[in-house]
């Protein structure tokens, strides 16, 4: 499976999520809706499942190496998210933004599609390039749901339903992600390491890095100093932008001339 | 992390998080006046043993106030999360200003860097709300280990780690030595280079370079675009790599079908490239263009040292061939140390060797030679530190795994 069958997988994937979405609304009365819906809504994951692993196999090489490559496990994992957290704390509207989410990235991709090769430089052929990469993806995937469950509370605030068990979720789910950001961030020094002599050289990719961690790690203390609930969800909402600046947004700055971190795509 | 319901009883803050806000204001205004006054000079931190006298002294003043004047209230505002958070905000503000800026060298005259905003993270400013920020980590550690207690053992780990790390990494970094050394093949060297000074050293071993080696990935061709300096795509979107059969078309413009391949070769008597052994040669294929059904087979060419690269028309476009991108370098080497003892290793990318307690790196070699290239770099890292800094890692990555533990748990109770 290759980039040229990317536009059909992408389009099944968002069909398969919207067909299951539509079928939620009779599921409130039919339990077979509700089956053929959840059905749908895995079938679009499993697709791209499916997809990632052919890609994989026919690269001869994990692809986590373009932004387009990340993009696509982004779009992978983030239902899976919503998915989890409707099973486990029966709170259903996550999954939307998350299959929304995803739908976004797919499209990114779509609309600037990668020419994909094979080559992977001697730095990347390290074992520590699945786990940091895969332990970093999940990290993003986690504070991006925390960070559009902050956003759908806030909604809720104004409209005057705010939801404490809403509010509890996206903690978690930053919680959760802070701790594999950390992850992220020892295994990718521990490479450095290995691969350039030095684990921390303030590159510009490390130091954008470094400021999204910080970016939590002040969340945390703030909830420690038992901050009103409803502001940490703008908190939320607004630390997934460092984020982003990291992920992909540190190629278009100034500093970045000199990274050894951009990756293209 | 750090409001568990297991803190040890402290004196009352006096102030919130406004006095800790401006605390961190003027700690950050006055490193940039400090960079004023020194024309952005940095800050130059202790080498040894300085380095090592002022870290225990550091931690024994730490430990000193934080267990003797634990209830008093500066002391716990000092040591409390108010001003731990404007820290952490001050550090995140300032990495802001190093992750935007080029943190390049500027002439000195320049606002930035009389301000030392192009080397933010050896500025004064970095340095005192670094040194200020472990101070309060450092309190609030002390207050949460003594006495011990196991529930607050993912605070310890976590928190322990960070300032261990920190301090470590940042003490040590004057100890750090990071030096290049080219290596010539068949010829033996001790002689090291900083980056930046070019300083000459000669380390405590020799390397002598038996063999370097490149392995690459196939050749790739592309169609190029001169009216518009691109590469064009081709239907597969996929890059094409050479091998015998390999058929790549680009819409409307016409295909191409790799009919022979030879990794390396050299031109024989009447121009037909005949495949010689070794580094010698350059990769050659013979290829059928297909434009639209006008047929013709030609040889292109990646070039070498000696040869041109040969490259061919398909329309207004030409089909060029260029080396396929680097897999592995590595280069042989027989390190001698000291005493004369010798020892066979081979250096490679992610595979650092241990010499005299150094670690040597296979860095880089001749690009504009390419494979071709009889120049190794090799970098030479000794960094006394580190062994400390790890052992603040582990504690940090234990102190997660306990804190995703205690998150899960948490949640499971929600």
């Amino acid at each position: 499976m290759t980039l040229v069958e990317f536009p059909a997988i992408a389009f099944a994937a968002a069909a398969c999520w919207a067909a299951g979405s539509l079928l939620q609304i009779p599921a409130r009365n039919s339990k077979a809706a509700g089956s053929f819906s959840w059905l749908f809504m895995l079938s679009g994951t499993l697709v791209l499942v499916w997809f990632l692993t052919s890609f994989w196999i026919a690269l001869e090489r994990p692809p986590l190496r373009t932004l387009g490559e990340t993009r696509l496990w982004y779009a992978t994992l983030i239902p899976v998210v919503g998915f989890l957290v409707e099973y486990r704390y029966r709170i259903g509207w996550l999954k939307y933004y998350c299959m929304g989410l995803a739908t976004v990235f797919l499209g990114i991709n779509y609309l600037h599609p990668d020419v994909f090769e094979k080559a992977l430089m001697p730095a990347l052929q390290s074992p520590w390039f699945v786990p940091h990469v895969v332990v970093y993806l999940v990290g993003y995937v986690l504070l991006a749901a925390s960070a559009v469950s902050g956003w759908h509370n806030v909604m809720l605030d104004f409209r005057g339903k705010r939801s404490a068990k809403g509010e509890a979720m996206s903690h978690y789910l930053a919680l959760l992600g802070f701790v594999l950001l950390t992850f992220g961030l020892i295994f990718g020094a521990l490479w450095a390491k290995e691969a350039w002599g030095h684990y921390w050289t303030w590159d510009p990719k490390e130091t954008w890095a470094f400021i999204s961690w910080l970016a939590y790690l002040g969340y945390l203390h703030l909830v420690a100093l038992k901050t009103d609930p409803r502001k940490l969800q703008w908190y939320l909402g607004l630390s997934f932008f460092v984020l982003l600046v990291c992920w992909f947004g540190v190629n278009y700055l100034p500093s970045a001339q000199n990274s050894v971190h951009t990756y293209s795509g | 992390m750090s409001g568990s319901k297991n803190s040890v009883k402290t004196g009352a803050a006096p102030a919130g998080f406004m006095e800790a806000a401006l605390f961190t204001l003027v700690a950050i205004l006055a490193g940039f006046g400090m960079e004023l006054l020194s024309s952005g000079g940095g800050i130059d931190l202790p080498v040894w043993p300085f380095n090592l006298i002022v870290l225990i002294l550091f931690g024994a003043l730490i430990l000193a106030v934080g267990l003797m004047f634990r209830e008093r209230p500066l002391v716990a505002w000092l040591g409390g999360i108010p001003l731990g958070l404007s820290l952490i905000i001050g550090l995140a503000l300032l990495s802001l200003i190093g992750g935007v800026l080029p943190q390049d060298k500027l002439p000195p005259d320049s606002p930035v860097a009389m301000l030392r905003l192009n080397g933010m993270f050896s500025s004064w400013s970095f340095a005192l709300v670094t040194l200020l920020f472990l101070f309060n980590l450092g309190l609030s550690l002390v207050w949460k280990s003594v006495p011990f207690k196991v529930a607050n053992l993912q605070f310890m780990l976590f928190h322990g780690g960070f300032w261990i790390a920190l301090s470590c990494g940042l003490l040590g970094a004057t100890q750090l030595e990071r030096l290049v050394v080219p290596l010539y093949e068949g010829k033996a060297s001790d002689v090291a280079y900083h980056r930046e000074s070019e300083k000459a050293i000669h380390l405590p071993f020799s390397i002598y370079l038996k063999d370097f080696h490149i392995e690459q990935y196939a050749p790739k061709f592309a169609l190029y675009d001169p009216a518009n300096d691109r590469l064009v795509e081709p239907k597969s979107k996929l890059v094409p790599e050479i091998g015998k059969g390999v058929k790549v078309e680009w819409t409307n413009i016409g295909s191409v079908t790799v009919l022979d391949y030879l990794p390396s070769a050299l031109p024989g008597a009447n121009g037909v490239p005949v495949a010689v052994d070794g580094k010698k040669g350059v990769a050659f294929a013979r290829v059928r263009i297909d434009e639209n059904g006008k047929v013709s087979e030609r040889w292109i060419s990646s070039g070498g040292p000696q040869l041109k690269p040969l490259f061919v028309p398909m329309g207004s476009y030409f089909i060029v061939m260029a080396d396929g991108a680097p897999k592995a370098f590595r280069s042989e080497v027989m390190l001698t140390g000291p005493g004369g003892e010798k020892r066979m290793e081979t250096l490679e990318v992610n595979k650092p060797v241990d010499m005299q307690g150094w670690k040597l790196y296979q860095a880089g070699y001749d690009e504009s030679a390419g494979r071709w290239s009889t120049l190794s770099l090799v970098e030479a890292v000794r960094d006394p530190w580190l062994p400390a800094v790890y052992v603040g890692f582990f504690m940090i990555m234990a102190g997660n795994v306990l804190f995703f533990w205690k998150g899960v748990k948490k949640m499971e109770a929600a």
